[in-house]
């Protein structure tokens, strides 16, 4: 155990490691490049819908069950299947990650929306604002903070799931989780394992201090 | 893409072992992770020190890719299912620690404290009167950390312990996919008989909670 | 009072099918077919197999032919590479292997030197570790080669692995992840040959993942097995090796020793002779072409042959 502790804090230091078209820093940067667009693809598609749903409250049902659909799919399943069917391409890594993304957004983004107070939307009808108005001045600011959650708990779960890259030959950080695997090195899985979560939780961070910009002078919609 | 359908009634058995074989990994990981979760999140929730670090602990683990926790743990458990439950067991951690806490912390103060002052020792306070009213949250993890587990089984199937996940590997490598369309398919239908039967036992434990409309979520609920 | 009475009802209800499954979950746990090294002689034969079709394929004929004689086995498909099986077979959580001769002593061995069968034979029972032990090999045999399209081929003038010197820096190489730590692989083309690739791509043995890249020109060379049928179906070339770093490849059982009775050798030995490799590559022709499974050709082909 100390043995292999001390083995990977030489590799995540070694310069050789980190340098040249196999190194940490390219595989940092091609994770990033996964879940990046894969999170902003599923924030795209995501997001409206669940405003909608919010909005109107048609689909409620759909909205509150697709988080767990979601969860269900096996992600090794849906990226063998997209790679059967469309042969080598790095099509089968997005559409999964987004797959993997789009139920959370949406169940948090209508669960944000539906615990705005309906007699806040009253009064907001009272004072004369119209159903666009009220979803865009008083519904979204309510709901914000859970509609980041659902971003922030998509974006973890994207980076450690972007790992899957490597199996359909792909790069990123899961390369030396995989080749690591083929190899029995334990010091690269190691590596590869601590890099994911590092990058998961700075990207949380990130997320997280972004949502507090968001709120600042409106302490009472962040609570 | 062509299914073809010939294929399933030809391995309904295969695929009756395999699914028996998903469950025989899942399920341990779900129950043994309750069993380290209630006793961790009982401390998080007593001593508030230590929550920090408890719910921030399983929250990393959550951020490691499950095929690396798989493949650090052969050298301990080596090539064997208990290298699938050990890892699936870590990742239950994260939602059932979280869900025990919120739900005890959701026990009003004032209940405790009665059944305190009736001279009912903390531990039995504990068993007979917090959990129990902790129940719905708590199953409420356990429902989110089953369908989890269900679907991260197909992971092991790397090192061969996948049970439906067999059927991936095995389509993958023959260009097949009927048999990755099926091992889809029978996880997400596992995952969805698996989570009704917990809310049928939700529902015949909590039967304070029984209103007219059945068993509810405790935080999408909606104001009339 | 009534309330209370209730709740620990209730509770002790609910924890004890948790407590029942639990237990019941740790003996499945011990059960689990992988044969500890104590009371594991009631328990069958753990068949262990690599990650690709054909070794599947001879897991099962391996199953078959133990099952005929009387032993009973179970069988692991696609647990990962060598380097993760042979340590499972070390540890006992498997007993029995088909490997491939030269590729496990260059695995034990980096060093050794044999490459014709009958030394290898020899050789491997050295470098064995306790415990482990291979049986006679099979007449039938698939080594890695290394296929380029017909078009590279032309292009740079490539009939030998040698030929590759010429463009070095040049290709792009295709493998599993093993590929790059191994002899015959990354490590005896650059030692025997002086071979460089401008990249190494990690990929799979001999699967969709190399032969698709190399159908779509994503590497331009790449590690096939000399009993795939996608070489001659694609025209592709297979360099030749006039420096033998790729050794005789004849199918090998890798056994652990207790679990190598008479019944067990005779019944592998048999399968040994009779085993061919033109039967091979049609077996691995019917699975991976016909979409058949791996069990069922293995089963079919004992029957024919009278083995199963």
């Amino acid at each position: 155990m100390l043995e292999l502790l001390k083995n990977l804090a030489a590799w995540l230091t070694s310069s050789a490691q980190w340098s040249g078209p196999e190194g940490i820093a390219t595989r940092v940067l091609e994770h990033l490049e996964y879940s990046v667009l894969a999170t902003l693809a599923a924030a795209v598609i995501a997001l409206p819908v669940g405003l909608l749903i919010g909005h109107t409250g048609r689909g409620a049902f759909l909205a509150v069950n697709l988080a767990s659909f979601g969860r269900a799919l096996p992600t090794v399943g849906l990226v063998t299947l997209v790679f059967l069917a469309g042969g080598l391409s790095v099509w089968p890594v997005y559409v999964s990650l987004v797959a993997l993304a789009v139920p959370v957004i949406i169940t948090n983004t209508y669960a944000g929306m539906a615990a705005v107070d309906p007699e806040v939307k009253d009064a907001a009808k009272g004072v004369g604002l119209r159903g666009r108005q009220i979803l865009w001045q008083v519904e979204i600011p309510l709901a914000l903070p859970l509609i980041m959650t659902g971003v922030r708990l998509a974006t973890v779960q994207v980076v450690a799931t972007a790992t899957i890259a490597a199996y359909v030959s792909f790069g990123g950080l899961g390369r030396y989780v995989f080749d690591g695997l083929a190899q029995r090195d334990l010091v690269q899985v190691l590596g590869g394992a601590v890099l994911v979560a590092v990058l998961a939780v700075a990207a949380d961070l990130a997320l997280g201090g972004l949502t507090r910009l968001l709120f600042r002078g409106r302490p009472a919609a962040a609570r | 893409m062509t299914i073809e359908w010939g294929w399933f009634p030809d391995h309904t058995g295969e695929l009756v072992r395999l699914t028996a074989d998903h469950l025989a990994t899942a399920v341990p990981a779900v129950l043994f992770g309750l069993l380290i979760a209630l006793p961790l999140a009982v401390l998080a929730h007593r001593v508030r020190p230590l929550r920090g670090f408890v719910l921030g602990a399983s929250n990393i683990l959550y951020t490691i890719p499950s095929l690396a926790f798989f493949v650090l743990l052969l050298p301990v458990t080596g090539l064997t299912r208990t290298t699938a439950i050990t890892g699936l067991t870590a990742y239950t951690l994260v939602v059932l620690v979280r869900n025990t806490v919120e739900g005890l912390d959701a026990v009003p103060a004032r209940v405790r404290e009665a059944s305190r002052a009736m001279g009912t020792s903390p531990l039995r306070t504990l068993l007979t009167v917090e959990l129990p009213l902790a129940l719905p949250v708590i199953m409420a993890g356990v429902r989110v950390a089953t369908v989890m587990s269900i679907s991260l089984v197909s992971v092991a199937s790397y090192i061969g312990y996948g049970g439906l996940g067999q059927l991936f590997t095995d389509g993958f490598q023959r260009n097949f996919p009927t048999p990755v369309i099926a091992g889809v398919a029978l996880t997400l239908l596992l995952a969805l008989v698996a989570d009704a039967v917990l809310v049928s036992v939700q529902w015949l434990c909590t039967p304070w909670l029984r209103g007219a409309s059945g068993p509810r979520r405790p935080k999408l609920r909606k104001r009339a | 009072m009534n309330r209370r009475t209730v709740l620990t009802t209730l509770l002790a209800g609910a924890s004890a099918p948790l407590l029942a499954a639990c237990s019941s979950g740790i003996t499945s746990l011990k059960g689990d077919g992988a044969g500890g090294d104590s009371g594991s002689s009631s328990g069958g034969l753990v068949i262990g197999t690599a990650n690709f079709t054909e070794n599947q394929v001879l897991g099962y004929l391996y199953a078959g032919v133990l099952h005929a004689a009387g032993v009973k086995t179970t069988v692991r498909p696609n647990l990962g590479s060598r380097e993760i099986v042979v340590p499972a077979l070390r540890s006992g959580d498997i007993d029995l292997l088909p490997e491939y001769q030269g590729s496990l002593l260059l695995y034990l061995d980096k060093k050794a030197t044999a490459t014709e069968a009958g030394a290898m034979q020899n050789a491997l029972a050295t470098v064995l570790p306790d415990g482990l032990e291979v049986l006679p090999y099979a007449s039938a045999e698939d080594r890695d080669s290394f296929a380029v399209t017909r078009r590279t081929a032309d292009r740079y003038g490539l009939k030998t692995l040698d030929d590759l010197r010429k463009v070095n820096g040049k290709l792009v190489f295709g493998a599993a992840a093993e590929m790059k730590k191994r002899v015959v692989g990354l490590v005896g083309l650059k030692d025997a040959y002086g071979v460089e690739f401008k990249e190494f791509k990690a990929l799979d043995s001999s699967g969709p993942l190399v032969k698709g890249a190399l159908k779509k020109g994503d590497i331009d060379i790449g590690n096939v097995f000399t009993t795939d049928v996608d070489t001659a179906e694609n025209g592709w070339v297979l360099l030749a090796d006039p420096k033998h770093l790729i050794p005789a490849q004849h199918i090998v059982p890798l056994i652990a020793a207790r679990k190598a009775d008479g019944r067990v050798r005779k019944a592998l030995a048999r399968l040994g002779n009779a085993l061919t490799t033109s039967d091979l590559t049609e077996l691995n022709r019917l699975v991976d072409k016909e979409k058949q499974d791996p069990d069922r050709v293995a089963a079919a082909w004992l029957k024919k042959h009278k083995l199963g």
